[in-house]
């Protein structure tokens, strides 16, 4: 019982921070009709540079605090350099390319941070674990952790509901035409839509780094969970990848627990199942 | 439709085989242990590569999980070699082929039914199912995979044929196989059964609307398909004798994408491309002789520039540089031919609806509404913008189930048929948007549609005579005829528009269901349909959903008005002008003299 609280908790948290990856995923294929699969690659790249920034800064916060505004402009860069070219392009493509983008960041990677595993440290001021029960404790860190996502995700969800920005995305989103009729430049609502879809990938990328370890791979691993949740909430849809999210991220905790040695067939049996009850997500619009 | 390779790209592949079946015979390192293996491997890999094209390029298929069936083809050979002898070879091709074939004919027949971005994911899904169920389960090697010790080979009564130990026995086999693989494929490609297939990548639901099951299509060819792929990783764990379970993951069947790609999808000579050139560039990156240390070491930074070149560079894959099919002179445009035709002596059944209606969430689209379609006549449903008019042909053609209510083809129920039954009973229909498939010619588009008629895949002629009769006569009624072996994405919008029309004709449907065919046409160009209307009622009932008032008004025999998704009115078109209700409904923009919606 008290371990089957603990996997809830760890599987709420990890959803909520595959949610931010997943998101930016949903964000870019839903508003730039770009399916992405070096989204991943970014997650993977906030991984390791929080590696250097916490060793440079000595507080892995910090390191999210000054990561997320690199991210971003990072993101920018790439759009400007490939992306742009990739609108309104077979959707083949952009599979390609953003391919191609894979094998130079894992490259990157290899040649700037070696094929180490690496961990990070906590903060050392959320070292402690506060007590659940009499024999059950919970890392501070992973809570925390999981109020940041939380606060992540309502800021996101309000800069999408609530603000002009947020407006344009959402019609942009059911009809790019439109939006440029309106005199909007899409152009520039795109650079600035993929860098956030970067930065909310990087931000996961540091802040899940203090929780598991940092190795190349992670984020492929990441590329497909991400795909995973987004087309188990249907394309496009934020809600969806929440509910998606949590789904997969408990799915995993307690088939992580319960039976080892399918953990990684649970979370593609539930997608499987997902697609074949509703072939177009659970929010998806067919 | 997918042409055959014709001159330079045909010399180029000759070519291409010519240098593969000399290299063993080659001096030196060319044809040492290395090469051979080198390029056996590349062979093999086209196999697969080949196959796949046959889903993402020919039926629109993109199946991230193709190497689930190369994985499996590969740890079959395993299963039938015993520890200190060599397997026999025909039991573990047989033995690949067929657990490649129950497994696609498993997995497809559930991964067909999504569509789109979704089928990429549900067939990833189980691609990583069988990943897991190989790498974390003990039963066939477990992570560390499995080595064979003797590779297989083929006895006779005693003497041996093919010993794929020997590394130009497995090369040759290797090369033989490609070549026979691409004629299955361009053969399937070019049938009855790959026209079918071309169209479902175009547009699926004008497959469907034509009367094919699409669903049974797909699977057909996933089951195909995946079945080549089990042959190919038969003869790939025959290579190196090691079949890691690697070999049925995700980055398989990735990697095998960008090679479809990168060669040009659709082609299937680009998908051989493809596998080529992706194999030999990679492996010129990886040699420091040619590249040096520094570049060589890096070589995923140059691989990735030289995909991104390709992708910014050749939009259709390295196959796009060879001509597409040359388009003949521009010929005159369509002229009206009314040929003297036989006119269908039985009369189409009475259809009807009853108390039909559609709803979507809390908005009813279409309420109750109870029509009754006669023979041989031109029956309107006209009705201000949002009335329900596409909704009610979306329900009546059996794109959407109706909420409540039957429809009926003369005494036959058919509420529940799904659209591609309605369309064999011969209710067909055509679509607002142009709806055709863009790179067939007129004539392969009308021959799509005829079929449609005769869904038997072995019929042995390729067209058959009631075919050939059934376009002849939809081309010439349509005025089409002219302009008949040109691809329809280089005709005008008004003839696109015809098209459609003589799909329909060919298809030999006897109830049309035609939604504003209209649209968009000229003046000269409206004349000319409402006189093919006209006379296609002499023998088909005519379902008509119009904006064009002035053609609705000279041309129907009936008119019926929706409005909120209700019938108001029913009668003949001097009834509906005089009806009060009718012109209440309109706020008085109703005009049928002159006005144009």
């Amino acid at each position: 019982m008290e371990l089957a609280l603990l996997q809830l908790f760890n599987g709420v948290q990890y959803g909520l921070l595959i949610f931010l990856a997943a998101s930016g995923l949903t964000l870019v294929f839903g508003i730039l009709g770009v399916i992405n699969l070096a989204h991943g690659s970014f997650y993977m790249l906030g991984a390791y540079s929080a590696l250097t920034l916490t060793s440079m800064l000595g507080d892995v916060f910090l390191a999210v605090v000054v990561g997320i505004p690199l991210a971003f402009a990072f993101g920018l860069i790439i759009e400007w350099l490939f992306i742009r070219h990739l609108y309104n392009r077979d959707h083949l493509q952009q599979v390609l390319l953003t391919f191609a983008l894979i094998l130079i960041f894992n490259e990157l990677q290899r040649v700037i941070w070696g094929s180490r595993e690496h961990s990070i440290p906590a903060p050392e001021y959320l070292r402690a674990s506060i007590k659940l029960t009499e024999t059950l404790s919970y890392p501070v860190y992973r809570l925390a952790l999981t109020g940041i996502c939380i606060a992540l995700s309502v800021a996101m969800m309000l800069v999408i509901q609530k603000t002009r920005i947020g407006q344009l995305i959402r019609a942009g989103e059911s009809n790019r035409e439109m939006v440029e009729l309106l005199g909007f430049d899409s152009g520039i609502l795109y650079r600035f839509v993929f860098a956030a879809g970067v930065a909310l990938a990087a931000a996961a990328g540091m802040l899940g780094a203090p929780i598991e370890s940092v190795y190349p791979g992670i984020g492929e691993r990441i590329l497909i969970i991400s795909f995973v949740i987004v087309v188990v909430g249907g394309i496009g849809s934020i809600r969806g990848a929440f509910l998606g999210a949590i789904l997969i991220g408990v799915a995993d905790a307690f088939a992580k627990v319960y039976f080892p040695a399918f953990a990684s067939f649970a979370i593609y049996a539930m997608m499987a199942a997902v697609l074949l009850l509703r072939p177009a997500g659970l929010f998806g619009r067919s | 439709m997918l042409q055959r390779p014709q001159g330079l790209l045909l010399a180029a592949l000759i070519a291409l085989l010519v240098i593969l079946a000399i290299v063993p015979i080659l001096p030196g390192e060319m044809a040492g242990p290395y090469a051979i293996k080198f390029i056996t491997r590349v062979i093999i890999m086209a196999i697969f590569i080949v196959s796949l094209d046959l889903l993402i390029g020919i039926t629109g298929l993109v199946s991230f999980g193709h190497a689930t069936f190369f994985g499996l083809g590969a740890y079959a050979v395993w299963f039938v070699t015993p520890k200190f002898d060599p397997g026999n070879l025909a039991l573990a091709i047989g033995l690949a082929v067929a657990l490649a074939t129950a497994a696609a004919a498993l997995i497809g027949s559930l991964v067909v039914r999504t569509r789109g971005f979704y089928f990429i994911m549900a067939t990833l899904a189980f691609g990583e199912m069988m990943f897991a169920l190989f790498h974390d389960t003990k039963f066939a090697g477990g992570s560390d995979g499995v080595t064979l010790n003797f590779k297989p080979l083929l006895k006779i009564g005693g003497t041996t044929i093919l010993d794929f130990s020997g590394r130009f026995a497995l090369y040759y086999f290797a090369l033989v196989s490609l070549v026979v693989a691409y004629v299955i494929c361009m053969v399937i490609a070019r049938s009855r059964f790959g026209r079918v297939l071309q169209t479902i990548r175009w547009n699926e639901t004008r497959a469907q609307a034509l009367g094919f099951n699409t669903y049974a299509y797909k699977l057909a060819i996933y089951i195909i398909a995946g079945a080549m792929a089990g042959f190919s990783g038969a003869l790939f764990a025959s290579i190196d004798g090691f079949v890691p379970p690697q070999l049925l993951g995700w980055r398989e069947s990735g990697i095998a994408i960008m090679m479809v790609v990168l060669g040009g999808v659709g082609t299937l000579h680009g998908a051989l491309f493809g596998a080529f050139i992706y194999n030999f560039v990679e492996e010129i990156l990886r040699d420091r002789h040619i590249v040096g240390q520094l570049a060589s070491d890096h070589w995923p930074i140059s691989m990735g520039l030289f995909l991104i070149a390709i992708v910014l560079a050749a939009p259709n894959g390295v196959a796009g540089w060879f001509k597409r099919r040359k388009s003949e002179a521009p010929s005159p445009a369509a002229a009206p031919v009314q040929a003297a035709r036989a006119l269908h002596a039985i009369a189409p059944p009475v259809v009807q609806t009853r108390n039909l209606s559609r709803h979507f969430g809390g908005l009813v689209a279409v309420d109750a509404v109870s029509l009754r379609f006669e023979p041989n006549r031109i029956h309107a449903i006209i009705g201000p913008n949002g009335a329900g008019k596409t909704t009610l042909t979306n329900v009546l053609s059996g794109l959407l189930p109706p909420s409540e209510g039957t429809i009926l083809l003369g005494e036959q129920d058919i509420t529940a048929l799904p659209v591609h039954r309605k369309a064999r009973l011969g209710l067909g229909r055509s679509f607002q948007r142009t709806n055709i498939v863009p790179a067939f010619t007129v004539e392969e588009n009308c021959l799509i549609a005829a079929q449609a008629q005769t869904p038997d895949l072995f019929a042995r002629k390729f067209n058959t005579n009631a075919e050939t009769n059934s376009i002849e006569f939809a081309l010439n009624a349509t005025g089409l005829t002219a302009v008949r072996h040109r691809p329809v994405a280089e005709l005008s919008h008004g003839e696109q528009r015809q098209i459609e029309i003589a799909m329909l004709i060919a298809s030999g449907s006897r109830i049309l269901v035609l939604d504003e065919p209209l649209a968009g046409t000229g003046p000269e160009e409206t004349r000319r349909v409402t006189e093919l209307l006209r006379d296609l009622a002499r023998d088909h009932t005519i379902i008509l959903i119009e904006h064009d008032m002035d053609a609705v008004f000279s041309v129907a025999d009936e008119i019926s008005v929706l409005v909120n998704g209700r019938l108001i009115a029913t009668g003949s078109p001097d009834q509906i002008r005089n009806n009060e209700q009718v012109r209440e409904a309109y706020l008085g923009s109703f005009e049928p003299e002159g006005s144009k919606a």
